[in-house]
């Protein structure tokens, strides 16, 4: 049997590669509605507090690095389009090409975690530390007691929680890459990168909320 | 699923759409709105959110079970968060104790062992 013959076949509980496909976008779908609840938690939280504390929040907005964040929004922006080009690639028979458009996404999503991190050794170099720990903290009197802990303590929480996903996201990305080269992805079996493409997009859609609250939403 | 007729322009033209939004929403945060700050910016990021949604995961052409499952994510999420908020901002200050009638201890509560 032949390895293009060999992707066309269904797994055996399966009727045929439709219902197979089907089956593996349902299973991506339940678990990122799983993923939903996951942040949502995370997101509540943020509300909780914003609601306790709305100066402390303000301020911790205002002092955050938004040119940044935001260059970061158009990074995974640009990395979604590009997985969904990949994804339209492969389906139709494109198969060097599609794997091209990965590898630009995962160079796109290694730039995001450098920025990221870019933005953490910033915060670290001020004095801002999670829990409330460093100098930065002292500079604000009561906001640095009650607020401005709990601002950066979900600050790094919440975006740290996100840029592990985004790290199995390129984790996966690459897997893909490498399976193109390696011959076993094709548009036969193309519903093996379009699970890990609704994952990609999940992280950029988590990110979609979280810079606007970390970044934007700050005073006037 | 259905693919669209040109692949190309469809992923150009929503990327474009998506950085236009995201565009509105980084301007719009050095006008001060007042207390509408939050509320413009989450809805402009829900915006985003359902292009990604609708058009990147195709969920407009997904069967009933698929958009379910996102439904129901979605509907709990918001009961959950819904809830939460209205419980914090409307909880209110505790209730203030007038002078001379304290708060019952653990000592006064009656037990029924007495």
């Amino acid at each position: 049997m032949s390895d293009q013959e060999r992707m066309e076949l269904p797994a055996e509980q399966f009727e045929d590669a439709a219902q197979q496909a089907h089956a593996s976008r349902f299973g991506m779908f339940v678990f990122l509605a799983s993923e939903v609840l996951f942040f949502g938690a995370l997101f509540a939280l943020y509300a909780t507090y914003r609601i306790h504390y709305p100066e402390a929040f303000r301020i911790g907005v205002d002092h955050n690095t938004k040119l940044l964040g935001s260059l970061n929004t158009l990074v995974l922006l640009t990395s979604s389009a590009i997985v969904t080009g990949s994804v339209y690639a492969l389906r139709c028979g494109r198969t060097k090409a599609s794997g091209w458009l990965l590898a630009l996404a995962i160079f796109l999503g290694l730039v995001f975690l450098a920025i990221k991190f870019t933005e953490y050794g910033i915060h670290f170099e001020e004095g801002v530390y999670p829990g409330g720990i460093g100098h930065f903290f002292e500079e604000y009197g009561i906001h640095g007691t009650f607020g401005l802990p709990e601002f950066w303590t979900l600050y790094y929480a919440m975006t740290g929680l996100h840029a592990i996903h985004m790290i199995i996201g390129i984790v996966l990305l690459g897997v893909m890459v490498f399976e193109v080269v390696k011959g076993t992805l094709a548009a036969a079996n193309a519903h093996r990168l379009d699970v890990v493409a609704l994952y990609w997009h999940f992280v950029d859609i988590v990110w979609t909320f979280l810079w606007p609250l970390f970044y934007l939403a700050g005073g006037s | 699923m259905s693919s669209p007729a040109s692949p190309a322009r469809l992923v150009f033209q929503t990327w474009v759409a998506l950085v236009a939004i995201a565009g509105l929403n980084f301007g719009l945060s050095y006008v001060d709105v007042g207390d509408a700050r939050i509320p413009i910016a989450l809805v402009l990021a829900g915006a985003n959110a359902s292009i990604l949604l609708l058009v990147f995961m195709e969920v407009r052409h997904g069967s009933l079970s698929t958009k379910l499952a996102f439904a129901a994510a979605a509907a709990l999420l918001s009961i959950l968060i819904g809830l939460m908020i209205g419980d914090v901002a409307l909880r209110g200050a505790p209730p203030i104790v007038p002078p001379g009638f304290p708060a019952p201890g653990v000592a006064d509560i009656p037990s029924h062992s007495e």
